[in-house]
């Protein structure tokens, strides 16, 4: 049973600060959607708003046809996995996975097969009796995986649930979780501060900001032609340079950064530009040179990147990043400019 | 909070906090009471049995005494238990694990038995004078929370900071005064509210203890009761409250009083 | 010496303990096997005793009845405490705090003026009728009880409060996400998690109840001795000290008994500490 969540122009308080404003999204059958953002951005609030853990001040949630915005938490049926796990201390590994199967009034000998397989398919089985102390953080988060899968919810929300293990089980946990998913088919809602992670993981990713959703698109999509500058510096755009068009020509658009310096532009690349527009682009991204067409800077500190030399440079637009190649070392407060590699920058509205 | 409480749960704990204060609002009504025996609500008013309690030598000696013993019994427990608390929990593994026992025995051992053997031994064994048996009697009594707190605080404290200070060339002595001590001081001045409150209500082990002449404020109070049932009882204990809320105004102004849950 | 800072700033404290403490309490109880009539003669004299026997049978069952009733009142006053807001909190812990800072004497010395026969609990039935003539509520084992409730309820509440606040919310989060009705949470989550603290605060209020003296002292009188008063009778009005210091082993076997074997049983329950 697959089936979409349809949160429709949510607002929430806390108290009386609001958290979120207007907020929608709309996640598809079987697709895993991550909410990104770092604490306090309203991703969170959006998961517990879902799992009924905060009552909405406006607006609806629907599961499928189902509005479930008013019902209470523990009839939602949808599978949470915590960040802190939220294992029960008091009850064995089986037992904990057995928990919601109890609740929903399964038999003592058919819940524990049940449980049994589920801890199976982890790999946890030779852990069944064991109390969740006796495990390692990542069993632990598997069992919380398996707490959540055995009851077969329409819908699974994640809340951070990698941030407490270590890096390399970060990467599995998460190919794990990924393969889970896509096995049952259920729609989920991932919330995480780690870009890798959501990018990795999802189908589509929500950027969040100040309880807003600033783009929500594919990971690939975010990741090179991110909609605004907050998206943009969020993906790791660390030069914004404000341009303006000083020469059409069809295809071909001249343009000029403020306190000179001017470079020629194809729309075929980079798509339509306004007559006022930002040009970001990563370190690599903007190529220092000791001469030709480009933004005229001030070189300052080189570091040593291993494929390249990377320049931290003083403009009219301000300090902006730079690699240059590493057969050609420049000095600190040489002139240099920048050339924009097209292919890896974008276009940005004026904001 | 996820759940709302059931309404009847919240009567119920309304009527336990009503069952918890009532009692004390009867003893203030009593104390203000124009009559020669005890009754509330108070008919007529009146501070004159205040003024009964400092006109009375008994009360004003043994409360006298009282504070005097809670002070230095609660500052030579102190004095004895924050270095027993820092050895705890500096040397855990060069110390047998049996040591921290040995420090709640005064809470462990019921107080009256306690007192009765302190009365036995020491004042009837070495004839000791009575308000020094008193003294380590409270001493004794209320060294368990000076460790116990005093430990519950460095349990959390980072030791790296001291051997900083130290390589930074501080003397360890000093070091204990001037980097130590001022990140345990809540530990501290709990462990001391809560000792000296213990000390100044004492009963069971200051009831063996007392003597011809000297004796502390409860004791005296249990002795008054035995023949009279008038206000002055009620206005004595209504002072107590107020010490009682000087202390939790103390508490409140530098811990906090939800300490007291942890 | 190998240990010697750490031992030194031990010393005085241990020192303490054991010259003042331990010695003293353990020269009472050998009093008790140094009898010239045979080494548990005070002991079958305690228990050949009806009149004995009655103390220490009437102080167990007021202990208990004591331990049961501040555990039902503590534990829900507890959790509605825990599942307040943060101001109404802080009021509520201060309301329980008050008391418990208050002494025993003054304590003790409210239910006098309360149950006595001009008491207000006896003008008050009068009042709506429900007696004619004044109840003797004094000096039985009702008022000793009663009493002795209103002393240890806050002691249980506060150790309650942490323990209900220690159990994360996540927990009992996960627990509703996975279809637990708020009773079936309560049951089966929050009720076993809060076991240890139960057991721990059940200890508290058995041996503070078994080796009271004060309470007992004013409420219940000679009429209704228990243990303490026995203690302090035997000990200062007939001087009889090998009989006190039968009472005083009886309390120092009954309440570390008590002490030990619950703590077993908690240990056990908590399942945090693996």
């Amino acid at each position: 049973m697959t089936v979409s969540l349809d949160i429709e122009s949510i607002t929430a308080h806390y108290g009386h600060t609001e958290v979120l404003k207007d907020l929608s999204l709309s996640v598809k059958a079987g697709e895993l959607v991550s909410l990104l953002g770092s604490s306090g951005c309203g991703k969170t609030t959006t998961l517990r708003l879902v799992a009924g853990f905060l009552p909405p001040t406006k607006g609806r949630i629907k599961l499928g046809d189902k509005d479930i915005t008013r019902l209470p938490a523990h009839t939602r049926n949808i599978g949470l996995v915590f960040q802190n796990y939220a294992l029960f201390p008091h009850l064995s590994v089986l037992e904990n996975v057995a928990f919601g199967l109890k609740q929903r009034g399964v038999g003592s000998d058919k819940r524990r097969k049940r449980a049994g397989d589920m801890l199976d398919r982890v790999g946890l089985s030779p852990y069944a009796e064991r109390l969740p102390a006796a495990l390692s953080g990542g069993q632990k988060q598997r069992v919380a995986l398996a707490r959540a899968l055995v009851i077969e919810p329409p819908l699974l929300m994640f809340d951070e649930p990698l941030s407490n293990l270590d890096a390399k089980l970060r990467i599995d946990m998460r190919v794990e979780i990924r393969k889970l998913q896509r096995a049952n088919g259920t729609t989920s809602l991932y919330v995480t501060h780690d870009q890798e992670e959501a990018f990795s993981i999802s189908d589509r990713v929500a950027i969040m900001n100040a309880g807003k959703i600033m783009q929500l698109d594919h990971p690939e999509v975010l990741y090179q032609r991110p909609a605004n500058a907050f998206v943009a510096r969020f993906v790791g755009f660390e030069n914004l340079v404000p341009m303006k068009v000083s020469e059409r020509d069809g295809d071909r658009v001249t343009a000029e950064a403020e306190g000179g310096g001017s470079m020629s532009l194809s729309q075929d690349s980079l798509g339509p530009i306004p007559d006022e527009f930002v040009l970001a682009a990563r370190a690599d991204g903007l190529s220092v040179r000791r001469a030709g067409e480009g933004l005229p800077v001030t070189l300052g500190l080189r570091t040593y990147l291993g494929r390249a030399y990377q320049y931290q440079c003083q403009s009219t637009a301000g300090e902006l990043v730079a690699n240059g190649p590493l057969s050609d070392p420049m000095e600190q407060g040489g002139a240099a400019v920048l050339a924009p590699h097209f292919e890896q920058c974008c276009i940005l509205p004026v904001e | 909070m996820t759940y709302r409480i059931h309404p009847a749960l919240i009567v119920f704990a309304a009527i336990v906090f009503f069952f918890l204060l009532a009692p004390l609002v009867i003893i203030i009504g009593s104390a203000l009471s124009d009559t020669t025996y005890l009754t509330f609500p108070p008919r007529g008013l009146t501070l004159h049995w205040f003024e009964n309690i400092f006109e009375m030598s008994a009360f004003r000696r043994t409360g006298i005494t009282s504070f005097q013993l809670a002070f230095a019994g609660t500052a030579l427990s102190l004095l004895v238990g924050i270095p027993a608390a820092y050895a705890l929990n500096r040397y855990r593994i060069e110390l047998p694990s049996w040591l921290s026992t040995v420090y709640v025995l005064p809470i462990l051992v019921p107080e009256i038995v306690f007192g009765f053997s302190l009365m036995k031994s020491v004042t009837v064994g070495l004839d000791t004078p009575i308000f020094l048996t008193l003294l380590i009697g409270h001493a004794l009594l209320v060294l368990p929370y000076s460790v116990r707190v005093v430990s519950a605080s460095l349990a959390s404290f980072d030791f790296s900071i001291e051997e900083a200070a130290i390589s930074l060339g501080s003397p360890p002595l000093k070091t204990f005064f001037t980097i130590v001590l001022p990140n345990i001081r809540a530990g501290v001045i709990a462990a001391f509210i809560l000792a000296f409150i213990t000390s100044l209500n004492d009963v069971s082990v200051s009831l063996f203890l007392t003597g011809p002449g000297i004796s502390t404020l409860p004791i005296q109070i249990l002795a008054h009761m035995e023949q009279f049932f008038d206000p002055t009882i009620a206005s004595v204990s209504v002072l107590l409250m107020l010490v009682t809320v000087a202390v939790m105004a103390i508490v409140e102004a530098t811990l906090g009083l939800t300490f007291l849950t942890k | 010496m190998k240990h010697f800072r750490s031992w030194s700033l031990a010393l005085p404290a241990t020192l303490a303990v054991l010259l003042l403490l331990v010695i003293p309490v353990a020269s009472t109880i050998a009093t008790t096997f140094g009898e010239s009539a045979g080494p548990f003669a005070p002991y079958i004299a305690f228990f050949k005793s009806g009149f004995r026997r009655t103390v220490l049978f009437r102080t167990i069952e007021v202990a208990l009845i004591t331990t049961a009733v501040s555990l039902v009142i503590g534990f829900i006053t507890a959790y509605v405490i825990a599942r307040m807001p943060g101001r109404l909190k802080s009021i509520a812990i201060i309301a329980a705090v008050f008391p418990l800072l208050t002494g025993v004497v003054v304590r003790s010395f409210a239910w006098l003026i309360i149950l006595g026969k001009n008491g207000i609990l006896n003008d008050f039935l009068i009042w709506i009728g429900a007696i004619a003539e004044p109840l003797s509520m004094l000096y039985t084992e009702f008022a000793v009880i009663i009493a002795m409730v209103y002393l240890f309820v806050p002691l249980m509440i506060l150790t309650l409060v942490g323990v209900l606040e220690g159990i994360p919310n996540d927990v009992v989060e996960a627990s509703i996400s996975l279809g637990a009705s708020p009773a079936a949470t309560f049951r089966q989550v929050i009720f076993p998690l809060a076991m240890p603290g139960l057991i721990v605060g059940a200890v508290l209020v058995f041996t503070g109840s078994f080796t009271s003296y004060a309470t007992p002292q004013l409420l219940g009188g000679e009429r209704q001795m228990m243990m303490g008063t026995f203690l302090y009778q035997r000990a200062m009005v007939t001087f009889d000290w090998v009989g006190a210091s039968t009472i005083a082993t009886i309390m120092v076997v009954v309440t570390i008994g008590i002490v030990l074997i619950m703590s077993r049983i908690a240990r056990r329950l908590n399942p945090m500490a693996v």
